[in-house]
């Protein structure tokens, strides 16, 4: 296959599952998704009473016929989802301690669940936030955006300093339709201006899902002897002892987890921890059957 | 408290010590470079780490290195006890020179070890804590070198049982020193046992010098170790007879008694033993010390005889009898030299004045002095100008000899001297003065106080005329401005007192016998005392020995003797004809002790350690390797418990 971050395979086992939205999608066209329209599904939503100029066509005659009274039967809308995957593409995604680095586990994510999305018929979006770059892919449901997504997923290249926050905040402005907005990142920024902008998605009604991707090195900092760490993103450097320093280290970044689940804990989003030396595939798996609806609820 | 090795090369393992320190900075140096994506958290950590964690890596690092140290210094077989300092590993040789005199029998308390078997045992403990290295002995009494083949037996040795002698500290080590320089010993070490007791340590000799500069010269790597059996005197008493005097068939003994407690008043039973036949009595003292005269009844016995006094056992026995042996009454004999005059007269009442026994003074010219018996005569008084050729020669050998010599200054110019000493010139006082005595040594001389104390009235006596005297003299009395009145020379056994005026009343009033009479009669007592001298000797003393085949057997009942040890014991005994009392000498009852800072003013620039023997049961070497393992452990447990990791459990996140 052209791309290194898809596998055939894995988009074979996973294409029997379906990447259902959470919350009511208002989506263009009909599709498998709640709408918060009423529309013409053969759901069943509600009766309310006949007003003049709905159309008759709609009436519910048997009801009439116990009743006297004129209703109208209203159905539940069907409408299709509309995903942007907003990926991370600052240095520190290009960070790998042996396993491969973080921007190719998020573009393996990415191109995945962008295949199975426009494969069960909804739209996929991709958003490339850099320091100064913010590469926009609209979402649509052809099958040609696809290879627009793949393509640019396999030219970005991690570089410079994260440009996620604004990235974020311009996403909830300019969507105006309900989305499911799937962010793929280290989350490596201050985690009050993150909460704020999950806060700005949320207020837009958008479904939210998380990628947070770390090393396992990152969380376990298990270095034997003193290293010299070069900032990945600024290329300023620290000479430190790690017998020295890692139980603080630890310490800092427990907290700076605690504070990221907070944040998306507020905003109800669907948040996944994962590192790098993890199963790809099984994550997407889970995060899909975490999505699907409870028994008793479509 | 100081540190000595069985196996001290291994100390060198102690630069390992360096190896956790040396790790520690190549790691530093040595770092590896990675990039790092979570550099917040990492620079957070940096800043908040570098307090405590810092310390607590601190004490990681010391305890990696004490724990290197401790081993290091268990392999190397560390004996602590404050006696074998550095140095004490792959002795060849140990010279012990053990202090066996009088005082060495202290115990701590009746009943206990003396000192001189707690210092046999500790030296015991620590030869086998060195190996058992070849011993050689020096005893105090005999000093004479002597191999012990097997250390074990040391206190069974005769060279080591309990003597009445005193112990020269200088002559031992002098002797230890040139049987070094004699032989061939390898690393040799000269341990010292002593009380030091402040009379054997003779800390005024002169041969100190000539010691010091001999232990300096020693090989290198020759140690002195000095182990100091300085436990007070307690619980002890002594007495002892200064003088056994007969006056026809009574003896006249001064007896001392001394005792370590002197703060509350005490009862003493004295026995006196003459002859075998046993009296006492109590005698009540307040004081420290207490000097009495006790006159026997010989009944009719004409002869030679002996005895002793005791009291009872205390924390030292060997101090508890003291005793004596007396001839046949002989009459003193004085001959007195004089220019005539009134001095003669009163110099002659004075050496025998009526009703005094059976004393004899004959007066002689300076001319006619050839004809004094030199043999029989117990004083002689000069009062002539000195004596020159053969009459001062013989004089010389009298004084020699234990006799007593009173001389006055002549009437006329002498510009001759005798002994050393010139008569200077004669001076008067201003008129209507006259020069009087204002200080004069009571403890000690002709002046001294009486056994109760009882002082001589030097104060009546006023003189108007004095001649002065120059030369190497002890001055016991002084006129009141600081000219002689008094002075001693000592001659070999024998006594000259000087006396710068004359019983004359165209001189002073020393005729009226307040000063010349006591001043007298002592130089007949101490001239007197060379005949009873004759029996009575120092233990220890070559006279105390018998010479080539005699015989000498104990005759006194106080205590049983070993035939090994006689020439060192105290007793009577008959040897050949001779009757002998053998005593310990006079210094031993004075207690007075070296301290540490003594001792090291005496030893100043040599190297030796001192360690002091407080008297328990502890070895003077303990070996302590085990507790340094332990405490390695300890070392390796705290180490691994400061390096241990809080648990970690990413997948919880």
């Amino acid at each position: 296959m052209k791309y290194d971050f898809l596998d055939p395979d894995a988009l074979v086992r996973l294409g029997a599952m379906p990447l259902e939205a959470r919350q009511a999608m208002t989506g263009n066209v009909a599709g498998r998704h709640r709408s918060p329209h009423r529309g013409s599904s053969v759901e069943f939503a509600e009766y309310r009473k006949y007003v003049q100029g709905d159309d008759t066509r709609r009436l519910d005659w048997k009801a009439y016929a116990r009743s006297d009274r004129y209703y109208i039967k209203e159905f539940e809308a069907d409408t299709n989802l509309r995903a942007y995957f907003v990926l991370d593409a600052s240095a520190s995604m290009a960070f790998s301690s042996g396993e491969e680095p973080r921007i190719q586990f998020a573009r393996k994510l990415a191109a995945t669940l962008s295949y199975l999305i426009i494969d069960q018929g909804d739209a996929a979006g991709l958003s490339i936030c850099q320091e100064k770059i913010h590469l926009e892919i609209p979402p649509t449901r052809r099958a040609a955006q696809l290879n627009h997504i793949f393509e640019v997923l396999a030219n970005t290249e991690p570089s410079g300093e994260t440009g996620l926050i604004e990235a974020l905040h311009d996403i909830a402005e300019k969507t105006s339709q309900r989305a499911l907005i799937i962010i793929m990142s280290d989350l490596f920024c201050d985690t009050g201006e993150l909460a704020d902008a999950l806060q700005h998605l949320r207020y837009r009604k958008h479904d939210i899902a998380i990628f947070h991707i770390l090393d396992k090195q990152e969380i376990e900092f298990d270095f034997e002897r003193p290293h010299r760490f070069i900032d990945i993103e600024d290329q300023s450097s620290l000479v430190a002892e790690p017998a020295l320093v890692a139980e603080d280290y630890r310490s800092a970044l427990q907290g700076f987890l605690e504070n990221v689940k907070t944040a998306c804990h507020d905003v109800h989003a669907d948040y996944h921890l994962i590192t790098t030396d993890q199963d790809y595939e099984k994550i997407i798996h889970d995060f899909l059957s975490t999505r699907l609806p409870k028994k008793g609820r479509k | 408290m100081s540190v000595s090795f069985l196996q001290q090369s291994f100390l060198w393992g102690l630069l390992g010590i360096s190896i956790p320190i040396v790790i520690h900075l190549l790691n530093r140096r040595r770092y590896r470079t990675v990039q790092w994506a979570a550099m917040d958290f990492l620079l957070r950590a940096a800043r908040e780490s570098r307090g405590k964690k810092k310390l607590k890596y601190l004490i990681i690092l010391t305890c990696r290195a004490l724990a290197i140290a401790a081993l290091i210094f268990a392999i190397a077989r560390p004996l602590v006890g404050g006696f074998l300092s550095w140095g004490g590993s792959n002795i060849d040789t140990v010279i012990l020179i053990l202090d066996r005199s009088a005082s060495m029998e202290q115990q701590v308390k009746n009943g206990d070890e003396s000192k001189r078997l707690r210092a046999i045992k500790s030296v015991q403990e620590s030869l086998q804590a060195v190996n058992n290295p070849k011993l050689i002995l020096i005893d105090s009494a005999s000093a004479e070198p002597q191999l012990v083949p097997s250390p074990d037996a040391l206190a069974e040795l005769s060279a080591t049982s309990p003597t009445d002698t005193k112990a020269s500290i200088t002559s031992l080590i002098a002797r230890a020193i040139d049987y070094i320089a004699e032989n061939s010993l390898g690393q040799t070490e000269i341990w010292l046992a002593s009380d030091l007791q402040n009379s054997d340590w003779a800390p005024d000799e002169g041969r100190w010098d000539a010691v010091r500069a001999g232990l300096i010269d020693l090989p290198q790597n020759t140690a002195l170790r000095i182990i100091a059996m300085t436990s007070p005197v307690t619980d002890n008493a002594s007495i002892k007879v200064l003088s056994a005097s007969r006056v026809s068939n009574r003896l006249a003994l001064e007896i001392e008694l001394i005792r370590s407690e002197g703060n509350s008043p005490a009862s003493i039973p004295v026995t006196y033993s003459i002859n075998d036949n046993r009296s006492s009595e109590t005698i009540r003292m307040d004081g420290q010390t207490y000097r009495y005269q006790k006159n026997l009844e010989l009944g009719t016995s004409e002869g030679e005889g002996h005895g002793f006094v005791a009291i009872p056992s205390d924390a030292n026995p060997r101090d508890n009898a003291a005793f004596f042996a007396y001839g046949e009454d002989k009459p003193a004999k004085t001959y007195f030299v004089s220019e005539g005059g009134e001095s003669g007269k009163w110099l002659s009442l004075a050496a025998a004045p009526p009703g005094l026994g059976d004393n004899k003074c004959r007066q002689l010219s300076l001319r006619e002095a050839g004809e004094i018996d030199w043999q029989e005569a117990t004083l002689i008084i000069w009062q002539a100008v000195f004596p020159s050729g053969e009459i001062a020669q013989k004089l010389r050998d009298f004084m020699e000899a234990g006799g007593a010599v009173l001389i006055f200054p002549p009437r006329g110019e002498s510009m001759d001297s005798f002994l050393g000493i010139q008569w200077g010139e004669m001076s008067y006082s201003p008129k209507g003065q006259y020069f009087i005595i204002d200080d004069w040594d009571r403890t000690d001389g002709p002046l001294r106080n009486g056994i109760e104390g009882t002082g001589i009235p030097v104060t009546k006596l006023k003189a108007i005329r004095r001649r002065g005297i120059a030369g190497d003299f002890t001055t016991l009395a002084t006129w009141s401005d600081d000219e002689p009145f008094l002075v001693r020379c000592i001659i070999g056994d024998g006594t000259a007192i000087f006396i710068t005026s004359l019983p004359d009343y165209t001189w002073s009033n020393l005729g009226d016998a307040d000063v010349l009479l006591p001043v007298t009669q002592r130089l007949v007592n101490l001239g007197g005392a060379r005949f009873s001298s004759a029996y009575s000797a120092i233990a220890g003393s070559p006279r105390a020995k018998p010479l080539g085949n005699e015989i000498r057997t104990r005759v006194d009942q106080y205590s049983e003797s070993s035939s090994n040890n006689a020439d060192y014991e105290a007793g009577v005994w008959k040897i050949d004809d001779r009757l002998m009392a053998t005593n310990r000498p006079r210094t031993e009852d004075d207690w007075t002790v070296l301290d540490e800072s003594g001792v090291k003013s005496l030893l100043e620039g040599t190297e030796f350690s001192f360690f002091t023997e407080t008297g328990t049961s502890k070895p003077l070497v303990n070996e302590i390797w085990r507790g340094l393992i332990i405490a390695m452990l300890l070392f390796l447990i705290t180490e691994a418990l400061l390096c241990l990791q809080p648990g970690r459990d990413y997948h919880k996140h």
